[in-house]
């Protein structure tokens, strides 16, 4: 008796994980995932923060301390004067497009939400960070995070207190981009990261007929992403190869992002009132 | 159940841990996998209701604080578990060769498992050349992981008073 109920034990939890395991239910999955992502978010903060104060410790007994903070200050003032930056830019192109055109949209600025980075993927599997805000501080899913060297990837499995950021670099993210120069529209796909840990990415789709060079300006087009909102003139990176594809209908460009995420750093989510205004 | 609990915040500081390891382009991105070790550690050592507990604390932590669908760490720990639970008399689990063996196929299997589900499923796309790496990857990581992670705690619980109640001497 007892054997045969142990049998029906292991029979049904097998059952439950391979229900689990090949049944999809998105928002079970993610009330779950974000139970134990809040559980952890304490202890994973506390890490990080405490790993931050040892840094900016050892910072300091080199005797550059003061420019820790002084930095950091920096860098978020760059991040809002590059975002300004790539605002007024549309706004200049808007204007020359009105002298042709009399319907026009306004441009809006971005809001942005600092976060910190607290923790890094688990497996390795995904090139993807945890930031330290979610849902209650207004993340959304597929909203642009940005550095100060330019886009680093889209939010994704917002849960209430953190978000998991899908890096640039990984394969499964793709953004609606264009080059600066030429004005040419593609898509720019992650391909993972080199030997010494730089992201790789490739811009595909690019008009055969454009003229590609080297060291091309990448930035975000604005389109549409994922579903999500990106602002426009976002740096991506820049040209680093160009190949035309088999079919001889497309170019592709292999391209060298700017923006590198490491455990300690700060990023900035666009959040909704980033949209264009219409 | 005070031995439970310590085992429990042990597997939660190691998913902390695991998190928080850097990755390593040569290893195409991998981490060590301080979690299967942790719950082969506990599958070789502990009694079949701590070993499911391992196991399952074990799995949804590295599946909840990864991203994609549950999956490839419920389905192959407790596998790893219930086969490591069944053979743990018949091995010498303190020996380093036999915690070198078993670090290397838990490190191939999960990954196999991993690679396997992502690819039927389609949230990751598949690649031949980095696929091969990974699974090397695992192997060599797993190899070395399991006999850290097991002497780790090993210490750790010898560390401990050794009261009536505890029960981990």
């Amino acid at each position: 008796m007892v054997l045969r109920n142990k049998k029906i034990i292991y029979a049904a939890a097998i059952g439950l994980a391979l229900i689990v395991v090949f049944v999809p239910f998105p928002s079970l999955t993610l009330k779950g995932k974000g139970a134990v992502r809040g559980v952890m978010a304490p202890a994973e903060r506390g890490a990080s923060s405490l790993w931050q104060r040892l840094s900016e410790a050892t910072a300091a007994v080199r005797g550059i301390g003061g420019a820790v903070e002084k930095s950091r200050e920096l860098s978020h003032e760059l991040v809002r004067m590059q975002s300004e930056l790539n605002r007024l830019r549309d706004v200049e192109n808007d204007n020359i497009r009105l002298q042709r055109v009399l319907d026009f949209k306004e441009a809006s600025s971005h809001d942005m939400i600092p976060c910190d980075v607290v923790s890094r993927n688990i497996s390795g599997w995904w090139n993807t960070v945890r930031i330290g805000k979610g849902l209650k501080a207004g993340i959304q899913e597929n909203r642009a995070v940005i550095s100060p060297d330019g886009l680093v990837g889209r939010t994704t499995e917002v849960a209430a207190q953190t978000s998991e950021v899908l890096l640039l670099s990984d394969p499964a993210c793709r953004v609606s981009a264009k080059l600066g120069r030429i004005n040419v529209f593609g898509l720019v796909r992650g391909t993972g990261s080199t030997l010494k840990g730089h992201p790789k990415a490739r811009m595909e789709f690019i008009n055969k007929d454009a003229e590609v060079k080297v060291g091309d300006e990448v930035v975000t087009s604005g389109l549409s992403s994922a579903g999500g909102e990106f602002p426009k003139g976002v740096h991506i990176g820049y040209v680093e190869k160009v190949y035309r594809d088999k079919s001889g209908l497309f170019q592709y460009a292999e391209i060298i992002p700017r923006a590198t995420v490491g455990l300690l750093d700060y990023v900035f989510v666009v959040s909704e009132a980033g949209k264009e205004a219409k | 159940m005070k031995r439970r609990i310590l085992m429990l915040l042990t597997i939660a500081a190691g998913a902390l841990l695991q998190q928080f390891l850097p990755t390593w382009p040569i290893f195409g991105g991998m981490k060590p996998p301080i979690l299967a070790a942790m719950a082969l550690h506990y599958a070789l050592r502990r009694n079949n209701k701590d070993m499911w507990l391992a196991v399952f604390v074990a799995a949804i932590m590295q599946d909840s604080l990864d991203l994609g669908a549950y999956g490839p760490a419920l389905l192959a720990f407790p596998i790893m578990g219930l086969l490591a639970n069944r053979i743990r008399n018949e091995v010498f689990s303190d020996g380093l060769v036999s915690q070198l063996c078993f670090g290397a196929i838990i490190g191939l299997f999960t990954a196999f498992i991993t690679l396997l589900l992502y690819t039927v499923t389609g949230q990751r796309p598949f690649h031949f050349g980095l696929s091969v790496i990974r699974l090397f990857s695992a192997f060599w990581l797993g190899m070395t992981t399991l006999p850290l992670v097991s002497y780790a705690i090993s210490r750790m619980e010898a560390a401990l008073p050794k009261r009536r109640g505890y029960g981990w001497q």
